[in-house]
């Protein structure tokens, strides 16, 4: 039985517990560096891009008429001699099926691995109808025999350590098992299951494809269970979600291209089986199997005509989604989804499993952009993410309290920024230099793993018409857009900024009615309040008065770019500035090495060692990675690559006072990575970034490396 | 791509998943092979049960004289027994290392599962460089039900313990694809 906490306190002290399991911790991060380059490789000359472009077009020009390819699956296989259901909710999925086991006299059933029978959960509703039940995909029978859910989508043993799995075999088997020989413990698996294989009634799949055109069901398997499942016992019952409904061939074969690879690293997996209709069988009385598909609704149908959420429905359940999520490394998958796990099960949770399964989960999200950049289908999974929780949030009625403070402040520029220039006073007694020596009372002791910088003394808005020079004839003119950080907490790194743009002509202008970009909003749920404000902004600065809009923080960068048209991209005279500025929006990096064309004679060769994070919404949201690399070599310093250099720094805005036992896990990985690169300096875009690491240096024992914005330390060494 | 280096893509890849290659310039040459492998594994039945009437009376007589009990049907009855499944492919695809064997006939599934190694022949002229090639063939076949067909790239494998790759949980152990080239002899299975 699967429980996952409702609420936040009891969810917290599960991801707390997972912390401590440091054979999961190790193993999930191991996995991760190994997933990455053997998904690399496989996907070597293909054209990515294209492949997820191709996949996301057929996945949404077939989701709007699921029922009719249905009805074409449906008179070809019933042709074919296959009885097809339709199955509206789990319950009565599971009731299908039991029923055709009970009309066909069989006491044994076997079964492929499928994450539609885990969602319904049918092993326990058919050992409650008195069917013996079989899982024989190696690791659904390890997770069967130990009474758990799976923790991923393609391994779903994967929380396991060998140990546990020899301990298991022992006593299934009565005999002692040797940990360190795995080879043993499989050819444990095939002795025993061999047997159960050949006194099987009846064998259960999913499958991977529904094929309408010819009325063939597509399944993928590594093991080769899936093949014996559909050939020893005389009846076979294939149970479908109508996701799974393909037009014809030609799309299962471009899906086939990007799971394996995107899933295991495989370029294919070992056994892919395409069934149309009833084989022969010599174990069916007539000599002929019994051929039954239930096609699972329990929600999809109404899904699929959702204006946001359909979009999930592409999923193909590679699972690559957890592997490169953060969180999901350091908790798994028991503590990262219900029975759907990853980035994709905190939303499939809502909508399959209910809100009380997907309520505390769903805020576990750094927004980090990991996910979203390795689907095979292009999902947006951090914006859904983020619908799910607001959709909870609207359906429940009852928002926090910070919820409720930041729609009344954000809302309102005048009074935002009147209380971020009254928090330099107000946190007079707890400052000291540059940081906060006491956490504000509406924080815990939890969330002492990083220092929190002290708010500004004079803000940038304040300062600016002071330190901005004036041109004659620019080049360039460029807006800033500044963000909160950079304005009120970090105002020397728009400083760096204008030093680092002398000698080049290039006239900045800071339009004073900009506000929050508005993506803490969209984070807390608050659509609302996050579409007043880029209103606002898009009010203050008028792409069209400006050759580009340039920013210093990639959070407030990739917000803009990428969240605004959604946000407000339709609405009339606003879209078309939400589209300009959109082409005119730039980062720091891509300005200078880009547009400035900025050359190493231009600066003086310091030889310093600076080893870079890559922020999140830069490398990923926006896009750049050679540009700041680049950028620091050409300005006289060496760049030193580090371990998971693109990897979340735990930041995440809120997510870091929400769950600071996280935020401060992923960064002490990240500071250990830097540590190991022997770098004098670390650099990154982005000011979040900033507060992170630099807090965290602070916090930390043994050697500090100071922490800079890329602007900071191209502007100190122009020649 | 030319056949050449389509052949050495094959190659490669079905090396990457522990495939054995091996060219043969004619079906006495790959029957041959399928009874040493038998042997060697110590095994002593090869279960063929797809094969033409002359081939399978030529395969026989080879069989016969190595001591090798060969089953040409219902496989089922034998299930435990079986060392070796040999079977004469329909495609094979170079980018994946993959052999495509219609395997409508129960016989050639338990054979080509429940058997220790399987050995596949696979003609030169049936190689194609991507799967997408064989899309409209595929797509015809399907249409003519029942119909079960298999893309089988490697030996059955696992890595749900640690993620060690572990090969043979439920299937054949090993693969063996032996490459036939028509155009040196002529001879068309």
């Amino acid at each position: 039985m699967i429980t996952t906490p409702s609420d936040l306190k009891t969810y917290k002290k599960d991801l707390k517990r997972a912390l401590q399991n440091q054979f999961l911790g190790a193993t999930l991060d191991n996995f991760a560096t190994a997933f990455k380059a053997s998904r690399q490789k496989a996907f070597e000359g293909i054209d990515l891009d294209t492949l997820i472009a191709e996949i996301a077009a057929g996945k949404d020009a077939a989701i709007p008429h699921l029922e009719e390819l249905f009805a074409a699956f449906k008179a070809r296989a019933e042709a074919a001699g296959i009885k097809v259901h339709v199955a509206h909710t789990a319950f009565e999925a599971n009731s299908i099926i039991a029923d055709i086991a009970r009309a066909n006299q069989v006491k044994k059933i076997i079964k492929g691995k499928s994450m539609t029978a885990e969602e319904t959960f049918l092993n326990d509703h058919l050992e409650k109808d008195g069917f013996v039940v079989t899982e024989t995909d190696l690791g659904e029978w390890i997770i069967q025999l130990r009474h758990e859910g799976p923790s991923h989508m393609v391994m779903p043993a994967i929380h396991l350590s060998r140990k546990e799995v020899a301990e298991l075999f022992t006593k299934v088997t009565g005999r002692h098992q040797d940990p360190d020989d795995i080879d043993g413990m499989v050819k444990v698996a095939r002795k025993e299951l061999r047997q159960v294989f050949l006194e099987a009634d009846m064998g259960i799949t999913g499958a991977n494809f529904a094929i309408a055109e010819t009325g063939t069901i597509g399944l993928i398997t590594n093991e080769g269970n899936g093949r014996l499942v559909t050939t020893l016992p005389r009846v076979h019952v294939a149970l479908v979600g109508f996701d799974k409904l393909v037009p014809d061939l030609k799309s299962a074969l471009r899906i086939l291209k990007a799971l394996p690879r995107n899933a295991t690293g495989q370029l294919i997996s070992t056994y892919v089986t395409w069934i149309t209709g009833p084989t022969p069988c010599t174990s069916a009385p007539d000599g002929r199997k019994e051929m039954h598909i239930v096609f699972l609704d329990n929600g999809r149908l109404a899904l699929a005509r959702d204006p946001l959420f359909a979009e999930a429905l592409r999923c193909i359940r590679c699972g690559a989604c957890a592997n490169v999520c953060p969180i999901y490394k350091l908790v798994g998958g028991h503590n990262y989804g219900h029975v759907y796990i990853g980035a994709i099960g905190l939303i499939l949770t809502y909508f399959y499993h209910g809100r009380e399964n997907a309520r505390a989960i769903v805020k576990a999200c750094l927004n980090c952009q990991a996910c979203k950049a390795v689907c095979p289908t292009g999902i947006d999974l951090p914006y859904l993410i983020k619908g799910v929780y607001r959709t909870i949030l609207e359906v429940e009625g009852k928002p926090p309290v910070k919820n409720r403070l930041l729609k009344r402040v954000l809302g309102n520029r005048k009074l935002f920024h009147f209380l971020l220039h009254r928090a330099y006073l107000a946190q007079k007694p707890i400052a000291k230099g540059q940081y906060l020596r006491h956490l504000p009372f509406f924080f815990s002791k939890e969330h002492g793993f990083r220092s929190l910088p002290a708010v500004a003394r004079t803000p940038l808005r304040d300062m600016w018409e002071r330190i901005n020079p004036r041109l004659e004839k620019p080049r360039y003119r460029v807006a800033l857009f500044g963000g909160c950080l950079v304005d009120f907490v970090y105002p020397e790194q728009a400083q760096a900024l204008i030093s680092a743009l002398k000698d080049h002509n290039v006239q900045l202008e800071y339009p004073m009615e900009q506000t929050c970009c508005g993506l803490p909003a969209m984070m807390m749920g608050e659509n609302e309040t996050a579409r007043e404000v880029a209103v606002q902004n898009l009010k203050a600065i008028d792409p069209a008065s400006y050759d580009f809009v340039l920013t210093l923080c990639a959070s407030c960068g990739s917000h803009l770019k990428e969240n605004y048209s959604k946000l407000c991209g339709e609405d009339e005279g606003i879209g078309v500035k939400v589209r300009q500025l959109k082409d005119k929006l730039i980062d720091f990096s891509s300005f200078m090495m880009n547009v400035l064309q900025v050359k190493p004679e231009m600066f003086v060769r310091s030889g310093k060692k600076v080893a870079y994070h890559a922020p999140c919404h830069l490398c990923r949201g926006l896009g750049v990675t050679r540009e700041p690399r680049e950028l620091i070599n050409t300005a006289g310093k060496e760049y030193l690559p580090a371990k998971d250099e693109d990897v979340c720094c735990g930041f995440g805005g809120s997510f870091s006072i929400d769950f600071p036992e996280i935020s401060a896990e992923l960064l002490k990985r990240k500071l250990d990575n830097f540590e190991a690169t022997g770098a004098d300096l670390l650099v990154t875009d982005c000011p979040g970034c900033v507060l992170q690491l630099r807090g965290g240096m602070d916090q930390k024992s043994g050697r500090k490396i100071e922490v800079k914005h890329i602007a900071e330390i191209v502007a100190a060494d122009r020649s | 791509m030319e056949k050449h280096e389509q052949i050495r893509l094959f190659k490669d890849r079905a090396e990457a998943v522990q495939t054995s290659v091996t060219d043969v310039t004619g079906l006495q040459q790959a029957f041959l092979y399928a009874i040493e492998v038998t042997k060697n594994q110590g095994g002593s039945t090869i279960a063929a049960p797809a094969l033409g009437p002359e081939e399978r009376s030529q395969l026989a007589e080879l069989c016969r004289h190595a001591e090798i009990t060969l089953l040409t049907e219902n496989i089922r009855d034998h299930i435990g027994k079986i060392q070796t499944g040999l079977t004469l492919g329909d495609w094979g695809v170079a980018e994946t290392a993959t052999l495509v064997l219609d395997s409508t006939s129960e016989d050639v599934r338990i054979a080509t599962m429940l058997s220790e190694t399987h050995v596949a022949v696979l003609p030169k002229s049936r190689i194609k460089s991507d799967i997408m090639e064989l899309e409209s063939e595929l797509s015809e076949s399907m249409k003519s039900a029942p119909r079960y067909l298999s893309f089988i790239s490697g030996a059955s494998r696992t890595a749900d313990i640690e993620r060690v790759l572990t090969i043979g949980v439920h299937g054949p152990q090993e693969l063996h694809l032996l490459i036939l080239d028509e155009e040196l002899t002529g001879e068309k299975p």
